[in-house]
């Protein structure tokens, strides 16, 4: 026994010895070397039935990060620095998110945190403010005046969705009857009152109340049967998860319904072909491209490289894995690296001012404007144009570019009317 | 509320009805021979998934063998679980409840790694339906699951009244000390009520598998919805789960579909509250159970 533990301590020190010697051996690199790391953290749901909004962001920022660092990094200041993430799965659940927001701060020393966003917000939130961390969500409906360090800089959800009905009034005017369903959460509920909003604003009736259903519903041939009981001309599936969209759409086909469907996303749709028919699935509008598409190299399109970041996407991960999510971390790091280089430094503070100087900003599909006084109490959403997305012959589409101000510009009283009915204002929000 | 829509409703609360019954009375199975709450029965449901997930889905075997398959795989799952967790903790049945909870996680963790986190996608493997009114449809894919349902809780049913190994099931749920003085082999008995239990949710899960879009956490769920029907169903009742499965999917139907998803769930729990405050042992359930 005693041999025994003296070898394994004579192994432990030449381990040891080993060890500290090749550290010695790369010291230098790490002190001397021309590149710094800053690191950035991702706190989002990897796991459960909200990972289809969380892990293609990462897979994205991957990529992002895989080119930036190939072009040797970012300059900030004196330094060129390489980027790396530290991803936390905050499985959509505040106190997770809590803890995440703990850690990627205290333990990873983070300078940026990306986040989805939603019911994990609150539990962030505190943390954030404290540690005057910048925070980003893809959800601005998280935004209120004291959350002065957060921003919504790519995705403006819900609002976007009203371009999507704009659309479709617009090109589709025979349609005049519309049923809503969500689940019944703090994603679910904004993006009910827009739909209302937006069908009210396009002389689209909605029959009956919109049906809220509980996040854990398995089966939804009962949700469904209701919603065709009221004979509608359009479908509408808010901003369902993924896990949901693909059920309830499958459910319409299996009973039976023939009229249009509207969906905020509609991620892994050849998937929903498959269970569904390609014939059933045309016309299909939702609001996330696929970046194959051509449309997205139209000039006013500030993603950089978006048929390339796709098709390096789809040779990684698969062509089925592509989701709504799947580019929008990256764009958001495009602004944050762009505010750093301006700002000279990471301080999160300094970045915010930077990302926010002149009101205006460099949204993935055209220059905005930093928005949301009237909505959120606090003008830190950047907002612009967004695509209207149709399924065509089994392929997303983008059909157009439309503004989300100018129909706020000429439709804001309604949104907030309904905003205010589902207490989903900042100030009705506890 | 429409003639169609009723018709409709009742289609989509008798398809509910069969595979909540297929996994309950697994549940059930399980408790009343082996007083175990096995936590991982709806990762068991879940293995069942993703068995017709690899074979039919992504190795393109025939649908009803990867049915098959999932059956006796989920029920070997149960054997093992039988053999390495319980059997050793069979005088501890808080031990054996902690190791359901483990087994749950391992499980989940193997779908993980094996299939990643996101829903996996299942063609239906026909798309075909039966029309029954203008506008109620019961689609092949869920009359499967209700013949199937049907069908294998009868020959349940008849193996538990007709055979030996039935009446030692039966008499180790009702006392196991008196079957063991009767000289059955309660380790046995646990293997052949854990093999039964696991198939029945291993084949519940692989028959929906193309309708639920299966994900790691599907089990999490039904477990609920299985623990709901038990308890007013009465621990430890065969007929108590299946007539509870039968209620429950049919009025929280109706609930759904006439108000909503989330009224219907307060309805499930006030219903069980008022069988347990009525009659705690459940309305099938013996007042003293080994």
């Amino acid at each position: 026994m005693t041999s025994k533990l003296a070898l394994d301590r004579r192994r432990f020190l030449a381990s040891t010895a080993a060890a500290t010697f090749m550290a010695g051996v790369t010291m230098p690199k790490i002190v001397f070397g021309a590149n710094k790391v800053v690191k950035i953290g991702f706190l989002a749901p990897l796991t459960g039935a909200v990972a289809a909004w969380g892990k293609p962001g990462l897979d994205g920022l991957q990529i992002w990060a895989d080119w930036v660092n190939a072009d040797g990094g970012i300059k900030i200041g004196d330094d060129v620095c390489k980027i790396e993430f530290v991803a936390y799965d905050e499985e959509y659940d505040p106190s997770k998110a809590r803890t995440g927001a703990v850690k990627l701060i205290k333990e990873d020393d983070v300078k940026f945190i990306m986040m989805l966003g939603g019911d994990p917000w609150p539990g962030a939130s505190p943390v954030a403010e404290k540690e005057k961390m910048l925070v980003s969500t893809l959800l601005p409906s998280d935004l209120s005046p004291e959350t002065t360090m957060l921003v919504a800089p790519c995705e403006v959800h819900p609002i976007y969705n009203v371009t999507g009905v704009e659309w479709l009034a617009e090109n589709k005017p025979d349609l005049k009857t519309a049923v809503i369903c969500a689940q019944d959460d703090s994603l679910g509920k904004p993006s009910v009152a827009t739909y209302l909003a937006a069908f009210e604003a396009a002389g689209i009736k909605v029959l009956g109340d919109p049906i809220f259903f509980d996040p854990a519903t398995t089966d939804f041939a009962p949700i469904m049967s209701k919603m065709l009981a009221l004979k509608p001309d359009i479908i509408c599936l808010d901003t369902c998860y993924a896990d949901y969209v693909h059920p309830l759409t499958e459910q319409a086909f299996q009973q039976g319904f023939k009229g249009q469907m509207i969906s905020c996303t509609a991620d892994f749709y050849p998937k929903m072909i498959e269970k569904t028919s390609k014939e059933f699935m045309e016309g299909f509008i939702f609001q996330f491209p696929d970046f194959d598409d051509p449309a997205l190299n139209e000039p006013h399109v500030n993603f950089r490289k978006p048929n390339e970041f796709y098709a390096e996407y789809v040779k990684r991960f698969g062509e089925g894995e592509w989701g709504a999510v799947s580019w929008e971390y990256a764009s958001i790091m495009d602004l944050w690296s762009d505010a750093a280089q301006r700002a000279d430094t990471t301080d999160p503070e300094a970045v915010l001012t930077a990302m926010k100087v002149g009101g205006t900003g460099k949204q993935a599909f055209g220059d905005a404007e930093w928005w949301g006084k009237e909505l959120f109490g606090i003008d830190n959403a950047l907002v612009g144009l967004w695509p209207v997305v149709v399924i065509e012959d089994g392929k997303a589409k983008i059909k157009e570019f439309k503004s989300i101000p100018d129909w706020w510009g000429k439709h804001k009283d309604l949104l907030i009317k309904h905003m205010e009915a589902l207490d989903q204002m900042y100030y009705q929000r506890s | 509320m429409t003639i169609e829509l009723f018709l409709q409703t009742v289609v989509n609360a008798t398809y509910a009805a069969s595979y909540m019954a297929l996994i309950a009375v697994g549940f059930v199975l399980i408790f009343g021979v082996m007083g175990v709450v096995n936590f991982a029965h709806g990762e068991l449901y879940m293995a069942g998934a993703y068995t017709v997930v690899a074979l039919y889905a992504d190795q393109g075997f025939p649908f009803f063998l990867a049915v098959a398959v999932g059956l006796v795989f989920v029920g070997l799952l149960g054997l093992l679980m039988e053999l390495a967790l319980f059997q050793p903790l069979r005088d501890n049945p808080l031990g054996g409840l902690i190791a359901s909870i483990g087994f749950l996680l391992i499980l989940q963790t193997i779908a993980v790694l094996g299939f990643g986190v996101r829903m996996e996608n299942v063609p239906p493997s026909t798309q075909d339906k039966l029309v029954l009114l203008d506008g109620a449809v019961l689609t092949y894919q869920r009359l499967y699951v209700i013949v199937a349902a049907v069908g294998l809780l009868t020959a349940l049913w008849l193996f538990l009244r007709k055979s030996k190994f039935g009446w030692a099931l039966r008499a180790c749920a009702q006392d196991r000390e008196a079957a063991v003085l009767q000289g059955m082999s309660i380790n046995q008995t646990a293997r052949l009520a854990m093999f039964i239990g696991a198939a029945l949710a291993g084949v519940a899960g692989a028959l929906t598998a193309p309708l639920v879009s299966p994900t790691p956490f599907m089990g999490h769920s039904v477990i609920v919805t299985a623990f709901i029907i038990i308890i007013v169903g009465g621990l430890g009742s065969l007929e108590g789960a299946v007539l509870v499965a039968i209620l429950y999917a049919f009025v929280h139907t109706f609930v759904t579909t006439l108000y909503d998803g989330t009224l219907a769930n307060i309805v499930g729990l006030l219903l069980m509250l008022a069988v347990l405050v009525v009659r705690p042992t459940g309305l099938f359930g013996a007042k003293e159970r080994a």
